[in-house]
C-alpha cells in the first residue's frame, strides 16, 4: 500500500509534461508489445501461405498437364477432363487457390501455342474462371479492375470487349492503359483507333507495350498512319513515327518531311532517324541545304542518316565537318568520308596539324 | 552573468531542446504515414504490371550499367557474369578497372576471353586517362561486356569515364561487388517511362544486406539473417531509413540520395551536369544534388524516383571499426555536399527542394548529431552540478528509446507486408528482440562516427583529401 | 532399344512439366535443369542425344551453354533453343554459336517433337 501511495503523490506532484511523458511512454510500451505479437502472427500466416502455395502449385500443375493430355480431337471435354474441371470448380471458390490456378495457367499460357493454348482457353471456360474475372470488372477498386482486364486479354476473351470499352475514359491511367492494351490484342490495329481522339499523352511504358503486342501478331494490315503523324498530341505522333519505323511505311514519307519543321524537337529528331530507315533520299536534300538551321542533336541525327545514305555527290558536304567541334559530328564525318573516298581520307592522316583531330583520324583508320 | 541570466539561457536551451526532439519525432511519424501511403500505391500498380513485356522488347530503352572496380581480383569475375546474366534486353556492362595493382585485368582477360579494341573516347567529362586500353570478348556470349582498364582517380573518376564511353540513353552506377537481381533494371526503368509531363533524371534502389546470404556463382540463393549483431542492426536501420524514409521523400519528390550501390540516371543530364565530383567523398550525394540543382535553375518539371522493391544486395561492414569509418565517411560526404550547395537552403527559387528537403537534411540529418552531443554534454555537466532530477531523466530517455523500437518495429512490419524477405522461422523474435537492443548496438557508434566525421572534416585536412584513392570494399 | 537422352534447361516450371511428360510418351529420357549451370552438368554427367535450352535463363543463360557445349566440351550434339518474341539478336548469337535449330515462344509442343525427331534421325 506503501507503494502506491508514494506512486500516487509522486504522479500528482509532477509537472504537466512529465506525466504527458509517461503516459505517452506506457502508451508505446503496449503497442510495442501488441505489434510484436501480431508481427509473429503475420509471419506464421505468411510461412504456412507460402508452404500451402508450394504444395498447391505442383498439384495444380499435374492436374493441368493431366487435362491437356488427355483430350480427344472432338474438341469435347473427355471423361477424364471433366473429372478434372469439376475438381477444380470447387477449388477456385477459395481465391488464394484461384489466383494460383490462373498464375499456372498464365505460365504456360505464353509459351505454348496451337492446340495447347486453345486446350487451356477451353480450361479457363469450363472450370468458371472467366466469371470471376467479369466479376473483377465491376469492382469499385481501380486495382482490381485493371487486373481483370489484363487478365481477359491474357486468356484472348473476346466477348469481354463490350463490358471493357467503358473504361477508355476511366480516371485511372493504369485502368485506360490495360483497356488500351486489350482492345490492341483483340482488334490489332483497329484497337489502336483510341489514338485519333486521345488528349492525354501516351507514356513510352505504354507505346513499348503496344508496340510490343501488335509485333505478336504477323500478316496484318497495318491502317493508315497518317491521321495520328498529323495528330495535335505529340506522344501519338511519336507512336506513330515508331510504327513507321517498325513497319517500314515507305507511303507516309511525305507526311514525314512536313514534320521535319515540327515545333517539338523530339519528334524532328525521331523523323530523322526513321527517314535514314526509310531511304529518304530527298529528305536528304532538303536537311542538307538546311543544315545550319538545325539544333546540335538534330545535326547528329542527320549524320547519321548520311552515313546510311551517302552518295559520291556529298563528299564536299561532308569534307567541311571534318574538324567539327562536336565529337559525334566530327567522328560519323570522318568515317563517312573513309567509305568514300579512301584516298582523300588517308590523305588527311598526314597533314592534318590539330592534335585532337589527328587522333580521330587515326583511330577511324582502324575502326 | 549572474545566476538568473544563466538560468533563462538554461531554460531556453531546455526548450529549444525540446523542441527539436519533439520536431524530429513528429517528422518521423509524418514520413511513416506517406511512406506507407506510397508503398501501398506501389504494391497495388506492381501486382498486374507484366515486366515480361518490357524485358524482352528491343524497344525498351538502352541501360549500360557502369561498374568501376579496384584491386577486385578475389571475385571480379563472378560478380562480371552475375551483371552479364541480367534478363533485360537493351542493355551492355562497362566495367572501369580503376588503376588496379592487382591481376583483375588479366583474370577477366582469362575467363571472358577478351581482347584489346581500337576506340576512342567521347571525352564530355574530363577524366584519368586510359592505362592498357579497353577490351571486348571475342566470344559472342559476352558481347555485351566491355572492360576499360585505366588510370587510378577514384570511384568518381571511373564513373565519369564510364559515362564518357556510354552510348545509352541511361547509366546504371553500381558498386561491382553488388548482387543485382535479374529483373532489376527492367523495375529501375519503369519510372522513366512512364511519365508524360516530367522528367525522371534519377532512380534509386533498395540496398538490401547480403551478409551470411547464400550466393552462389553471382545468384542469390538463400536469404539468412546473420549471426553478427552489428550487420543485424544495420539491416534494421536500412529498413527503417528505406522504407520509412525515402519512399516518402520520393513521393514529395524530396530525395536527396540515391545509395552510390545502385542508382540509374539519365545520362544526358548527368553530363550536362559535368558527371561525378572528384573531390568529394560523397559523390552519390552530391551528383543527386547538382542534377536536382541543374533541373530547378532550368526550370523544368523533374522527379528523382525510388524503387522499393529488393534489387540490390551487398556486403555491409561487420566489425565496428569499418562500420565507423564508413559513417564517417558518409558524414563528411553529406557536410561536403550541403556546405558545396548552401545557395539552395531556404531558397525560394529552388521550391521545394530549397525549402524543405534541404532544410530537412541539414538539420535532422547533418546536425543531428552535434545536438544530441550537446545535449549529452550538457547533460553530464549537470550530472557534475548534482542538478538532475533523476526521474525526468529517465522518463525522457525511456520515451526516446520506446519511440526509437516502436519505428523499428512498424518498419518490420512494413517489411513483412510488402517483401518479406526473411522468411525463416524465428527471424521475426530476433529481429524484434532487435529492435529493442539496436539503440544500444547501433546508435552510440553512430553518433560518435558522425561526431569524428564532423571534426575530421574541419579539421583534419589529411583525412579530407586523402581518401580520394579507392580501397578496395574490405576498407570501406 | 536404349531410350534417347534429352536435357531439358528452362526455368519456367509448369512448361517443363509440360514438355516432359509429353516427350516421355514420346519414349525419351527427360533431365530437367532450371538454370544454365545445372544444365551444363546434367549434360556433362549425362551425355545427353539432344538438348533444349531456353535462352533467357538465371546465371548462366542458354547461349553459355551452347558456348560450353561446343567450344569446351567440343561435343556435336543437336541443339535447339527456345527464345520469347523479339529476341531476334539473341537467336542469331545462338546459331553463330553453334545452336541446330531455334524456336520462338509461344510454340506448339507437337512442333518441336517434329524436330526434335528430325535432328535426332540425322
Amino acid at each position: 500500500m506503501v507503494d502506491y501511495q508514494y506512486i500516487y503523490d509522486y504522479y500528482f506532484n509532477t509537472p504537466h509534461l512529465i506525466k504527458w511523458v509517461w503516459w505517452v511512454s506506457t502508451i508505446l510500451a503496449i503497442s510495442i508489445l501488441v505489434l510484436a505479437v501480431y508481427l509473429k502472427f503475420i509471419r506464421l500466416s505468411l510461412r504456412k501461405k507460402s508452404n500451402e502455395t508450394i504444395k498447391f502449385k505442383s498439384e495444380y500443375e499435374a492436374l493441368l498437364i493431366e487435362y491437356l493430355y488427355s483430350g480427344d480431337e472432338t474438341g469435347k471435354l473427355t471423361k477424364p477432363q471433366e473429372l478434372i474441371v469439376n475438381r477444380i470448380k470447387d477449388s477456385i471458390k477459395t481465391p488464394f487457390k484461384r489466383k494460383l490456378i490462373v498464375s499456372v495457367l498464365f505460365n504456360l499460357m505464353n509459351e505454348v501455342s496451337g492446340e495447347m493454348s486453345d486446350s487451356i482457353k477451353m480450361f479457363y471456360y469450363k472450370t468458371g474462371l472467366i466469371h470471376f474475372a467479369f466479376q473483377r470488372l465491376r469492382s469499385k477498386k481501380w486495382n482490381i479492375i485493371a487486373k481483370g482486364i489484363g487478365e481477359l486479354r491474357r486468356f484472348g476473351i473476346d466477348e469481354a470487349s463490350h463490358a471493357i470499352a467503358p473504361f477508355i475514359n476511366h480516371p485511372k491511367s493504369e485502368v485506360r492503359s490495360e483497356t488500351h492494351l486489350y482492345m490492341v490484342n483483340l482488334f490489332l490495329f483497329e484497337g489502336l483507333s483510341f489514338l485519333d481522339n486521345l488528349k492525354v499523352p501516351l507514356s513510352e511504358w505504354i507505346q513499348i507495350q503496344l508496340l510490343e503486342t501488335l509485333q505478336k501478331f504477323d500478316n496484318q494490315e497495318i491502317c493508315d498512319i497518317r491521321p495520328w503523324l498529323k495528330s495535335e498530341n505529340n506522344s501519338v505522333v511519336i507512336f506513330a513515327l515508331k510504327l513507321a519505323q517498325i513497319y517500314n511505311q515507305f507511303e507516309v514519307k511525305e507526311t514525314l518531311m512536313e514534320l521535319l519543321s515540327h515545333e517539338n524537337k523530339e519528334i524532328r529528331i525521331e523523323v530523322i532517324d526513321v527517314l535514314a530507315h526509310l531511304y529518304g533520299i530527298e529528305a536528304k536534300e532538303m536537311l542538307k541545304t538546311n543544315f545550319n538551321t538545325l539544333s546540335l542533336e538534330e545535326q547528329i541525327s542527320f549524320f547519321k542518316l548520311l552515313e546510311k545514305l551517302v552518295v559520291p555527290d556529298d563528299e564536299p558536304f561532308v569534307e567541311a565537318y571534318l574538324f567539327h567541334k562536336n565529337f559525334e559530328i566530327q567522328l560519323l564525318a570522318l568515317k563517312i568520308l573513309k567509305e568514300i573516298n579512301l584516298d582523300k581520307y588517308m590523305g588527311f592522316t598526314n597533314t592534318s596539324n590539330d592534335k585532337k583531330s589527328l587522333a580521330m583520324v587515326k583511330a577511324v583508320k582502324v575502326l | 552573468m549572474d545566476t538568473s541570466s544563466v538560468k533563462i539561457i538554461l531554460q531556453i536551451l531546455h526548450y529549444l531542446f525540446f523542441g527539436y526532439t519533439f520536431a524530429a519525432i513528429l517528422s518521423y511519424i509524418i514520413l511513416s504515414f506517406i511512406s506507407s501511403k506510397e508503398t501501398i500505391e506501389y504494391i497495388k500498380k506492381r501486382s498486374f504490371v507484366n515486366y515480361k513485356d518490357i524485358l524482352s522488347s528491343t524497344m525498351s530503352p538502352s541501360i549500360t550499367i557502369i561498374a568501376p572496380a579496384y584491386n577486385e581480383s578475389l571475385n571480379i569475375v563472378e560478380n562480371v557474369r552475375s551483371l552479364l546474366s541480367n534478363h533485360y534486353v537493351n542493355y551492355n556492362v562497362v566495367i572501369v578497372n580503376d588503376g588496379s595493382k592487382d591481376d583483375s585485368l588479366e583474370r577477366l582477360i582469362q575467363a571472358y576471353d577478351l581482347e584489346k579494341v581500337p576506340y576512342i573516347v567521347n571525352e564530355k567529362i574530363t577524366t584519368k586517362p586510359l592505362r592498357e586500353g579497353i577490351f571486348k570478348s571475342k566470344n559472342p556470349a559476352f558481347e555485351k561486356l566491355m572492360v576499360v582498364d585505366k588510370e587510378n582517380g577514384g570511384k568518381a573518376d571511373a564513373l565519369n569515364m564510364g559515362l564518357n564511353i556510354s552510348t545509352s540513353k541511361y547509366v546504371a552506377c553500381i558498386d561491382v561487388d553488388c548482387l543485382l537481381l535479374e529483373d532489376a533494371l527492367q523495375k529501375m526503368i519503369k519510372p522513366f517511362l512512364e511519365v508524360t509531363d516530367s522528367k525522371v533524371i534519377a532512380a534509386g534502389g533498395v540496398i538490401r544486406i547480403a551478409n551470411s546470404c547464400e550466393i552462389r556463382g553471382g545468384k542469390l540463393i538463400d536469404i539468412n539473417l546473420p549471426k553478427n549483431l552489428l550487420v543485424q542492426s544495420q539491416i534494421l536501420e536500412y529498413l527503417r531509413a528505406f522504407l520509412l524514409g525515402r519512399m516518402a521523400w520520393s513521393r514529395l519528390n524530396g530525395l536527396l540520395v540515391i545509395s552510390g550501390a545502385f542508382g540509374i540516371f539519365d545520362k544526358e543530364t548527368a553530363i550536362a551536369v559535368g558527371g561525378y565530383d572528384t573531390n568529394t567523398v560523397g559523390e552519390d550525394m552530391e551528383i543527386i544534388v547538382r542534377m536536382r540543382r541543374y533541373m530547378e535553375e532550368k526550370g523544368e518539371k523533374y522527379k528523382v524516383s525510388y524503387i522499393p522493391d529488393p534489387l540490390c544486395w551487398t556486403e555491409a561492414p561487420d566489425t565496428y571499426k569499418v562500420f565507423i569509418s564508413q559513417r564517417n565517411r558518409w558524414t563528411r560526404g553529406t557536410i561536403e555536399t550541403l556546405r558545396k550547395h548552401r545557395k539552395i537552403g531556404f531558397n525560394p527559387k529552388y521550391g521545394w527542394f530549397g525549402m524543405v528537403s534541404y532544410p530537412y537534411w541539414l538539420i535532422f540529418e547533418r546536425l543531428a548529431p552535434i545536438f544530441e552531443a550537446i545535449g549529452l554534454v550538457y547533460f553530464i555537466m549537470l550530472i557534475a552540478l548534482q542538478e538532475v532530477r533523476w526521474d525526468f531523466a529517465l522518463s525522457f530517455f525511456l520515451l526516446a528509446y520506446l519511440f526509437s523500437v516502436v519505428f523499428s518495429i512498424i518498419a518490420l512490419y512494413s517489411e513483412e507486408l510488402t517483401f518479406h524477405q526473411y522468411k525463416k522461422k524465428g527471424t521475426g523474435f530476433k529481429l524484434v528482440l532487435l529492435s529493442a537492443l539496436e539503440p544500444f548496438l547501433l546508435h552510440p557508434f553512430v553518433l560518435y562516427a558522425a561526431i569524428r566525421g564532423n571534426y575530421d572534416y574541419y579539421f583534419n585536412k589529411k583525412k579530407k583529401w586523402g581518401n580520394m584513392v579507392r580501397k578496395g570494399l574490405g576498407s570501406n | 532399344m536404349i531410350k534417347k537422352k534429352i536435357v531439358l534447361a528452362e526455368d519456367n516450371s509448369t512448361l517443363s512439366l509440360l514438355l516432359k511428360f509429353r516427350l516421355e510418351k514420346e519414349g525419351y529420357e527427360l533431365f530437367v535443369a532450371t538454370d544454365g549451370k545445372e544444365a551444363v552438368d546434367l549434360i556433362e554427367n549425362e551425355n545427353p542425344d539432344l538438348v533444349l535450352s531456353d535462352i533467357m535463363m538465371p546465371f548462366v543463360s542458354g547461349l553459355e551453354v551452347i558456348s560450353h557445349l561446343r567450344n569446351k566440351l567440343n561435343l556435336e550434339t543437336p541443339i535447339i533453343v527456345f527464345s520469347s518474341a523479339g529476341q531476334e539478336e539473341m537467336v542469331l548469337k545462338a546459331f553463330n554459336l553453334g545452336a541446330n535449330d531455334f524456336m520462338g515462344k509461344p510454340f506448339s509442343p507437337n512442333e518441336l517433337v517434329i524436330r526434335i525427331k528430325r535432328l535426332l534421325a540425322k
